[in-house]
């Protein structure tokens, strides 16, 4: 038999002992990294499709009379294919999916506390992961080059060009020039296709390995059943593997139907870029972003000598998400553990950390909101106002709620 | 051999290895160096064309586009981007708009404005987005403005452009205005610099 033949030659029992008997806890929260794994599979596969037929190339040529962008027209050909518009808003609803599914792993690994010691090295990975992902869908937005994209992808240009000293040499490199300059898409598309799946390919591979070394950290309940140190849930093949396909193919058929049912990025209806400019918002992703540089005052100038200063565009687009970056980048080096930490941590034990956790996804709401605020009409002080006060009652609220909580389990 | 003999032929020969493949791999590097080198950065210093006294204005957008704006296109209270004649470039944007006369006053540049016609550049100076002329009330603005769709600056277009709300950090640049032949036309350039300005200079 093939499997024989095979196995005499590579030894496959031995990988099937070793790598096939794999233990794999369960629970649901273990399947967010799973979807934004094969979100980012699916994303792949839309994308090798679209390639095909997609042109990177902002020139204008002349299509029925009118002269209209290269690339804004392989889009309008992508769509007119049987499939073509699907699998666009596919490849667009993964990109969603993917960086939905990556913050609700965050989160998850966040209040279980599993970000700590040993598992220091796949946080920071997975931070890389994470801004990988940001710019793949930053750049791929840029691609259709429709009235929306190339304005999106313009601010994105103005915020690189406004730091001090560097800025416009670093601005005129990443987009081959000042937007959209002729050089400007194929270097987007450059990123996008090549750089930027490379290397979310490479970091998916070591944020496997690691966790393979280190194995799961599991449920706190498992403590009590299994012996320490072992892991009490069902092997990678048959059980977790068919589990695995199920969750693979309900990603696969919820993009689909979000694709067939709610259109992203319909360029037909945004048209090729004008000299107007369209009501533009950021994807909900960098809404946040966007809402904290509609917060900072036109006149938060820090000056730096005569012929250079820090701009607000700076301080709301690179400083402050920056900081927080860096910030979340650096919470496993907050805590000083001295045993390694292998099952969830009740979210009793970090009181302080578990309520700032709340109070940032309250503020992460409460800047995307103020994202809206125009057409909310809300004025611009109240949402200065509820930036800061809304995350400071979260957190009061979650820290008071743990410390009752422990309090009852002492007098039980 | 002895001992001590054979374990220096070892340590020199290991430190050979290593100085050989600190020169290979620092080669290697240099060899890269060269072709970034050559890399340059696009020669995109193309100053912006001037205007000048005279350009007549043209309407930027719409199926008039490239067709001089009369003064009897616009009616009261109607706006049009517009480009001056011959330099249709991005940061040549204007706004064009007719408004009451009496409304205007300092620090908009009366004397750039003729029978109540108007010009600001279209590029907001936050991020470089086209503003929009908008007449009539949004949000609480029941007076003419003009309206950035990218962080809804708002420009008061009576009061030089100063910024009302947003975060915009500098008002437009006004255009001076004159009237030739029944044609809006420039009567000289800006007078600031158009758009966002780099590294916060
Ligand atoms: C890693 C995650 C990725 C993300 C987050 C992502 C995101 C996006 C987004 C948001 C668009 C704009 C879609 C639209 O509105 O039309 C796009 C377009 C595109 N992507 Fe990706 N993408 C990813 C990976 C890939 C890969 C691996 C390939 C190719 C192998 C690819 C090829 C393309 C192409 C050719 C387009 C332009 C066609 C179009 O805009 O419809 N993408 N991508
Ligand atoms: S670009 Fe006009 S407000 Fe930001």
């Amino acid at each position: 038999m093939v499997y024989e033949w095979l196995n005499e030659r590579l030894d496959l029992n031995r990988f099937k002992r070793k790598y096939l008997t794999k233990v794999f806890p369960v629970h649901s929260t273990y399947f967010f990294g799973e979807i934004a794994l094969f979100s980012f599979v699916i994303l792949i596969l839309t994308g090798i499709y679209l390639l095909f037929s997609y042109t990177p190339s902002s020139r204008l040529i002349e299509v029925g009379g009118k002269k209209i962008p290269a690339a804004y027209h392989s889009i309008l050909l992508i769509n007119s294919q049987p499939l073509g518009v699907i699998i666009r808003y596919v490849h667009h609803w993964a990109a969603h999916i993917m960086i939905a599914a990556l913050i609700l792993h965050m989160m998850r690994i966040y209040f279980s506390g599993n970000f700590k010691k040993p598992r220091e090295i796949n946080w920071l990975v997975g931070m890389v992961l994470f801004t990988l992902a940001i710019l793949a869908g930053f750049t791929g937005y840029s691609l259709p080059f429709d009235a929306l994209s190339s304005v999106a992808t313009g601010i994105g240009y103005q915020i690189a060009n406004s730091i001090p000293y560097i800025g416009p040499a670093i601005a005129k490199f990443f987009f081959a020039g000042k937007f959209p300059a002729p050089g400007s898409i194929p270097r987007l598309y450059m990123y996008h296709v090549v750089l930027i799946p490379l290397l979310l390919i490479a970091t998916i591979g070591l944020h496997m390995l690691i966790m393979v070394k280190q194995k799961h950290s599991q449920p706190y309940k498992n403590k009590d059943i299994a012996k320490s140190g072992k892991i009490l849930g069902i092997p990678l093949y048959p059980q977790q593997v068919s589990l695995m396909l199920f969750v693979f193919f309900f990603t696969l058929s919820v993009l689909f139907f979000l694709a067939s049912f709610l259109p992203v990025h319909n360029v037909e209806y945004f048209g090729p870029p004008t000299l107007q400019t369209p009501m533009v918002k950021p994807d909900w992703y960098l809404l946040w972003i966007y809402g904290i540089i509609k917060l900072i005052p036109g006149n938060w100038v820090i000056p730096l000598g005569s012929s250079a200063s820090i701009d607000p565009e700076v301080i709301g687009g690179i400083i402050l998400p920056g900081i927080i970056m860096t910030i979340i980048a650096l919470v496993p080096f907050m805590y000083k553990e001295k045993e390694p930490l292998n099952y969830w941590e009740p979210v009793s034990l970090r009181p302080i950390g578990t309520s700032a956790g709340v109070a940032f996804i309250v503020m992460f709401l409460a800047l995307s909101v103020t994202g809206y605020q125009a057409a909310l009409n809300i004025p611009i002080v109240i949402c200065r106002i509820y930036t800061i006060v809304l995350p400071m009652v979260a957190f009061f609220i979650t820290y008071f709620i743990i410390k009752r909580k422990k309090r009852e389990e002492v007098n039980l | 051999m002895s001992e001590k003999k054979f374990k220096d032929i070892h340590a020199s020969r290991r430190a050979i290895l290593k100085g050989l493949l600190g020169a290979a791999g620092a080669g290697a590097l240099g060899c890269m160096v060269v072709p970034f080198g050559t890399i340059k950065s696009p020669s995109g210093k193309k100053k912006r064309q001037k205007i000048v006294k005279g350009d007549k204005l043209v309407y930027a957008v719409g199926p008039n586009a490239g067709k001089e704006i009369k003064v009897s296109d616009l009616a009261l209270n109607k706006g049009t981007l517009a480009f001056p004649k011959g330099k249709e470039e991005h940061n040549n944007l204007i706004v064009l708009f007719h408004a009451k006369e009496s409304e205007f006053q300092k620090p908009t540049k009366l004397n750039y404005i003729t029978k109540g016609f108007c010009a600001y550049s279209a590029i907001c100076t936050h991020m470089g987005c086209t503003v929009e002329w908008y007449p009539e009330k949004q949000f609480s603005f029941d007076f003419p403005h003009l309206f950035c769709p990218c962080h809804q600056s708002v420009y008061d277009v009576f009061h030089g452009a100063k910024v009302l709300a947003g975060p915009a950090p500098r008002p437009l640049p006004q255009l001076p205005l004159m009237i030739s032949d029944e044609v809006i036309a420039a009567a000289g350039d800006f007078d600031g610099p158009i758009g966002p300005l780099p590294g916060g200079k």
